[in-house]
């Protein structure tokens, strides 16, 4: 962790707490990941870590019930809801986002750490890492399903975490992306961790059972240079804990 | 220690008691709220007897027979509960302050005008309707800081937070957003609150604390019907109110009296009317006033039968009156009315429910709204869900939990989440893959449910180009949507969604069934 955080350093650490559901439901990221990034954050010096997301569900609701607040306010971490006054219009030159509402908090960062949960969604088929963005926009987010690939990707050329962990300890293979049946997760007891958000998002669907490719935001994204979605070209570490 | 300076700290004890627990009735992501958020409306026994002749021997919540303890009190000490307990009470002591002159003595026989009402409101529950929840003291003052009072407070500490916030001096922010931080936490809404009908609520009920301008606790005196239940229960009450041989008919007490109890001369005193605030005993220049217990000699309560039999004909008539609308005729006929999960049938929901407002209270995105005659005159001011304001949060239990009066049934989690409020359609025109053939589904991502209520179809359709496109549209598994709305609030097509709930299909009702 020294490696992406230096003494001093104030840290956005974002995990996925959009929805209103329990650790085993696999629709958040795991409380136990996060805390662990928390905590290791802070071990490399971190002054402050700044833990937030901007839920689909109540967001009272959702930072309880997602087990998220309580492990990482024990820590130290600052939790805190969303206050809409911290958005501001940042300008992206993107190819269909120009300039969106996002928080200040992600750019006032001295790093940014992205802590997403793998799971299946209707529309963008799976989201992980680069999807979970969305949870730092404001306004009437929804409307960029309308071109979901090029948007998230477009988004990733403003936000640029210094390292990206997926939490696949549980995975959400249906009904995402906020489940709800115990049937439909998997425990992978997975956790993968680099600074490419293409490429993990691209290792992420081999999961699933898909390649990078089949995901739209991965194929923008390595198209625009933001990663590289090829996996057979990195480097991955395998470690057994 | 004189019995008044007791009086007014017991007063503004129940005060911050009742203030705190309305501040509770929120949400902390829990399941439950962790305090009796209720209390006062469980001690009330105007509703519980309106509810209990209303609902026709349907179940009692069990809290509500903590009021046959304000029963019993008041049965001994008199109306305690008026002048030492009572949140409405106390405000229209505080406002009654800013009047100089104490009386200006109405006509001594206006005071009967509350026994009026009571005997009204009674009646017409003996007959199935419930509206003592109108001018109910608590069901009142709830409903008042509920939907009016507070949001406006709140809304206008945020403005000028706001107002800090996006000036340029950064000394003053910090210092204001410290404060801030610290009334989020504590006096402070979680989100900014937005109410149908805040401002007639609140003229009403700033009307009321105005009266005591005209006539110290004018409502008290003259309006209340819980006051005047209290005080056909205290006509026995063994505080008795006696003056010595020294008084000499000045009438300071008569005019100090908060309940208009006392007469001119100082010759007659109505236990009925005594709030047992003591101001009597306490500003008698001669110290000729004392209450002690004992029987004492009731000066009689006539209230005249013609006039209580007006009355009681009036709550008859009532019934018919207010149900003199379409409305009767059809169980569904105004579709939008969504009441919330573990709502009883119209019908009887409507014999139960209070209109205290707890429910919209505590309601977690305050998509609970009261009515104004969507549901009736009979209904005004029940609870209706209004999904583009919030939708019905699916693991959210709450406004079950803080009903006083089993109009919304308290349902365990796995039952709530069953329970149908609704059904959401599609409006194909507004729809944006239906209509347009761009991509969204965000109603298939928020839907709740597993498995989820709204799938889609993979539609190969043409653009304007001819080149074919595949697009996802929204469907509806009428059998597992439960109108919950999330889908409409959530739905990007801005101003109109182009999916929303009506009633139909709720479970609550065999008549509004969709489904064979």
């Amino acid at each position: 962790m020294k490696r992406f955080v230096s003494r001093g350093d104030i840290v956005v650490v974002k995990p996925n707490i959009g929805w209103d559901r329990l650790p085993e439901q696999a629709a958040n990221t795991n409380p136990e990941v996060v805390a662990a990034v928390v905590k290791l954050c802070f071990e490399a010096g971190a002054k402050k870590v700044k833990v937030f997301d901007r839920t689909c569900n109540d967001p009272r609701r959702c930072y309880k019930q997602s087990g998220i607040a309580d492990a990482v306010s024990s820590l130290g971490a600052e939790v805190s809801f969303i206050d809409e006054r911290r958005f501001r219009d940042i300008s992206i030159k993107g190819q269909v986002i120009k300039s969106w509402p996002l928080y200040r908090d992600i750019f006032e960062a001295d790093k940014i750490i992205n802590v997403p949960v793998a799971k299946h969604h209707g529309l963008a088929r799976l989201t992980m890492a680069m999807k979970n963005w969305m949870g730092v926009m404001g306004g009437q987010r929804g409307s960029i399903h309308q071109k979901i690939g090029e948007s998230l990707a477009d988004l990733c050329l403003v936000i640029k975490p210094s390292l990206t962990v997926l939490d696949a300890v549980r995975i959400l293979t249906a009904n995402g992306p906020q489940g709800g049946d115990l049937k439909d997760v998997k425990r992978l007891d997975t956790v993968i961790a680099g600074v490419d958000q293409v490429a993990i998002d691209s290792y992420g669907a081999t999961l699933f059972g898909m390649k990078g490719s089949d995901l739209s935001y991965v194929k923008a994204g390595n198209a625009m240079g933001i990663g590289s979605m090829d996996i057979a070209r990195l480097k991955i570490n395998r470690l057994n804990v | 220690m004189s019995k008044q300076v007791l009086r007014k700290i017991s007063q503004g004890l129940f005060l911050l008691l009742f203030l705190f627990l309305f501040i509770q009735t929120e949400s902390k992501g829990y399941d439950t709220l962790g305090y009796p958020v209720r209390l006062f409306l469980d001690f009330d026994p105007l509703i519980f007897l309106s509810t209990l002749f209303a609902s026709r021997g349907g179940q009692i919540p069990a809290g509500f027979f903590l009021s046959l303890i304000t029963i019993l009190v008041t049965i001994v000490l008199g109306r305690v509960f008026c002048g030492w307990i009572c949140p409405l009470g106390t405000l229209n002591t505080l406002v009654g302050s800013f009047r100089r002159r104490h009386s200006i003595a109405l006509d001594t026989n206006w005071h009967k005008a509350k026994y009026y009402i009571l005997v009204m409101l009674l009646v017409s529950s003996v007959f199935s309707l419930q509206i003592a929840g109108i001018m109910d003291p608590l069901s009142l003052i709830i409903r008042s800081f509920s939907l009016s009072i507070y949001p406006l407070v709140d809304n206008g500490l945020r403005a000028l937070f706001d107002t800090i916030y996006n000036t340029n001096i950064s000394g003053l922010i910090g210092v204001s957003e410290a404060v801030y931080g610290l009334l989020k936490k504590s006096l402070l809404a979680f989100r900014p609150l937005f109410y149908l009908q805040a401002v007639f609520i609140g003229v009403i009920f700033f009307s009321i604390l105005g009266m005591n301008l005209i006539e110290k606790r004018f409502w008290c005196k003259y309006l209340c019907p819980l006051g005047a239940l209290l005080g056909l229960c205290s006509r026995y009450s063994v505080l008795k109110r006696e003056t010595s041989e020294g008084c000499t008919g000045c009438g300071i007490c008569a005019n100090a009296c908060q309940g208009g109890a006392i007469s001119e001369k100082n010759d007659t005193w109505r236990n009925t009317e005594c709030l047992a605030c003591f101001s009597c005993d306490d500003i008698c220049p001669q110290n000729a006033v004392s209450f002690g217990l004992g029987r004492h000699k009731n000066q009689a309560m006539n209230l005249g039968r013609r006039q209580v039999m007006t009355s009681m004909l009036s709550g008859v008539l009532a019934v018919p009156l207010l149900r003199s609308t379409p409305l009767s005729k059809t169980a569904y006929l105004n579709p939008d009315v969504l009441r919330p999960p573990g709502a009883l049938n119209e019908k009887e929901f409507l014999r139960r429910c209070v209109k205290c407002g707890e429910c919209m209270k505590v309601c977690i995105t305050n998509g609970l709204q009261p009515t104004l005659l969507e549901a009736g005159l009979e209904g005004i001011w029940s609870p209706r869900l209004i999904p583009r304001i919030g939708h019905c949060e699916y693991r959210c239990t709450l406004c079950g939990q803080v009903c006083p009066s089993g109009a919304i049934k308290r349902l365990p989690l796995e039952e709530k989440i069953k329970v149908s409020i609704g059904l959401a359609m599609i409006d194909k025109g507004r729809c944006l893959p239906y209509a347009h053939a761009i991509p969204c589904i965000v109603c298939e991502e928020m839907c709740p449910t597993s498995p989820k209520a709204i799938w889609f179809e993979e539609t190969v359709v043409r653009g304007r180009d001819g080149k074919e496109l595949i697009v996802q549209q929204p469907r509806i598994d009428l059998n597992l949507c439960i109108g919950c709305g999330i889908c409409e609030a959530k739905c990007p097509v801005g101003n109109r969604a182009a999916i929303y709930v009506t009633n139909i299909g709720e479970s609550r009702s065999q008549a509004n069934r969709l489904l064979l």
